[in-house]
């Protein structure tokens, strides 16, 4: 459905782009873009989109050429960007009348309905809208004239995770219709959640494409205790081991029955697990993979 | 591409009724202030007589000018130039932001994922600009032919030309504009740029009629296309002139078009 070969898309020596990018992403699929900010996740959209053009390099969707095709291209296509930018004096209806008059379709089921799942009131005008109200407008701008492709650049920015969650179930509707979805985000867990395989893009540059199950299995956990016990010590699921005021902080990687079962009948006055950073995770997971 | 002119159209409606109304309402203004002073021509050609002539040349009241005593001569002098400096004004700040706009507000980005070409964008807001101003020159025709039929006998040829040169002129300045903002998507600095040319040419135009040297200038200034004696006594625009407006405004809109179609959307 989207296929990108050695795509590359060159600014200036300060703003890297992307390079070399090779993906093929099927029908049907939730096709996840990970990465850290700056990596390249929007460059690449807007080139598939055509809104700036390839240094060298080719892609296509749905076997049209991105750059000869684009118009028909975007027929197909909704689009959530990173940053919304609309026309503040329309209301949120007027914008979306106009945003689907630019296709033959029927829409204005679509939009009600979405518009009242989102919770989103239509008559308010776009410029006095705050950064979450724009994004669900957004959201339902780029479904409501039910597109065969979505290209979701960050699209949960801004939503309280209760919007997060509908957002969530509005996506995996789409999937069941059969809508191939890019879906592009620097949140580790939201892409885990719903997608069915990832690129990881560093530095302009493809480092991994992985199904989830594989990612799930280089999952890091970063792990704080508060024991005066000195019974954790580096081992091939325990690394970065940093110790300050009572606390021993580290990632760990292995399997949660195990971390379980290294904490229990200790002296632990406190416990914190939360999710590192996307780069801590892929630090370790990129070790990892070198040692390999 | 119906939509978008719709759209675009609501967007700029605002601005052209203001733009219309100062520019009709101070070329009326002028127009009827004439009985007024229709009587002291006398001493006006007096006072006339102490400045030099190029003086006078420079705004179109030397040889071969405009005569005042009458209502053409007497709105080429006194009026006409709102229409071309402060419509050449409007025509270039409309011109100049029509695209750019949506580059700064970032708007584009949407515009663009639609499915409609970058030509049917550009030529769609290209067509608003044209529809805009020909409203803003048809307006101004309203109040010219009330004029001249109140306070002469009504001369189609130059009412129609006083009504429908400026456009010339104001087209060359949008296209101008259009081109300019294609370089420099900062609607302020466009604007900018825009005005100077609008203000600049005109200087430019006062200087190739001021000295005789500085006279091959003439032929780079829209103001001397469209200059009211030729409008007054030849009741035409030269075909020179004609030629280079299209040329002017063609080239200016090819080349926007070819640089648009490449032109990466920044975010």
């Amino acid at each position: 459905m989207i296929k990108t070969n050695e795509l590359t898309k060159y600014y200036n020596k300060n703003a890297r782009g992307i390079l070399e990018v090779s993906l093929d992403i099927k029908e049907g699929e939730i096709f996840g873009f990970i990465g850290p900010n700056g990596a390249g996740k929007s460059t690449t959209v807007r080139t598939l989109l055509n809104l700036i053009f390839p240094t060298s390099g080719k892609a296509s969707v749905m076997d049209l050429d991105i750059v000869s095709d684009s118009v028909e291209i975007r027929n197909n296509v909704g689009y959530i960007p990173s940053e919304i930018n609309y026309y503040g004096e329309m209301t949120g209806e007027e914008f979306l009348h106009y945003a689907a008059s630019f296709y033959d379709c029927d829409y204005l089921a679509k939009m009600k309905d979405l518009s009242k799942r989102l919770e989103l009131d239509l008559s308010r005008k776009i410029s006095e809208l705050s950064t979450g109200n724009k994004k669900k407008l957004a959201i339902v701008e780029s479904l409501q004239h039910s597109p065969k492709i979505l290209f979701l650049d960050e699209p949960t920015s801004g939503l309280d995770p209760l919007m997060q969650n509908t957002f969530f179930s509005i996506i995996e509707e789409e999937k069941k219709q059969g809508t191939t979805i890019f879906y592009s985000s620097h949140i580790l867990s939201e892409v885990q959640r719903i997608c069915d395989r990832v690129a990881i893009i560093k530095e302009g540059r493809i480092i991994k494409v992985e199904t989830i199950e594989d990612i799930m299995k280089a999952r890091a956990k970063k792990v704080r205790v508060k024991t005066d016990k000195d019974f954790i010590h580096e081992d091939e699921d325990i690394v970065n081991i940093k110790k300050e005021n009572g606390y021993v902080q580290f990632v760990y990687t292995g399997k949660i029955e195990k971390l379980l079962k290294l904490l229990q009948d200790k002296k632990i006055e406190d416990l914190t697990i939360i999710e590192p950073s996307l780069e801590e995770v892929f630090m370790h997971y990129y070790q990892k993979e070198d040692v390999k | 591409m119906k939509t978008l002119i719709k759209a675009e159209f609501k967007r700029n409606y605002k601005s052209l009724i203001l733009w219309t109304a100062i520019i009709a309402g101070l070329a009326g203004l002028m127009l009827f202030l004439f009985p007024a002073f229709e009587n002291s021509f006398e001493d006006m050609e007096e006072f006339i007589d102490i400045y030099p002539p190029e003086f006078l040349e420079a705004f179109g009241m030397g040889e071969g000018g405009l005569d005042m005593t009458e209502i053409y001569g007497w709105f080429g002098i006194e009026g006409y130039l709102f229409v071309t400096l402060i419509g050449g004004s409007y025509a270039a700040i409309l011109g100049g932001s029509i695209l750019s706009k949506e580059e700064d507000d970032k708007t584009v980005e949407f515009l663009l994922s639609k499915p409609i070409s970058r030509t049917k964008v550009l030529f769609g807001k290209v067509i608003v600009v044209g529809i805009n101003l020909f409203i803003l020159n048809l307006v101004v025709s309203i109040v010219l032919l009330i004029a001249f039929s109140i306070f002469a006998k009504l001369n189609v040829a130059v009412w129609l030309l006083y009504s429908f040169a400026p456009l010339i002129l104001q087209a060359i300045f949008a296209s101008l504009s259009l081109l300019v903002s294609i370089f420099v998507t900062k609607s302020r600095k466009v604007l900018s740029i825009a005005l100077g040319l609008v203000i600049g040419l005109y200087v430019v135009d006062l200087i190739s009629k001021l000295t005789e040297e500085a006279e091959f200038l003439k032929y780079i200034t829209p103001y001397e296309y469209v200059n009211a004696p030729t409008i007054v006594n030849d009741h035409m625009i030269k075909p020179l002139y004609l030629l280079l407006s299209v040329l002017i405004i063609g080239i200016a809109i090819v080349f926007t078009w070819r640089l648009y179609l490449k032109k990466d959307i920044k975010t």
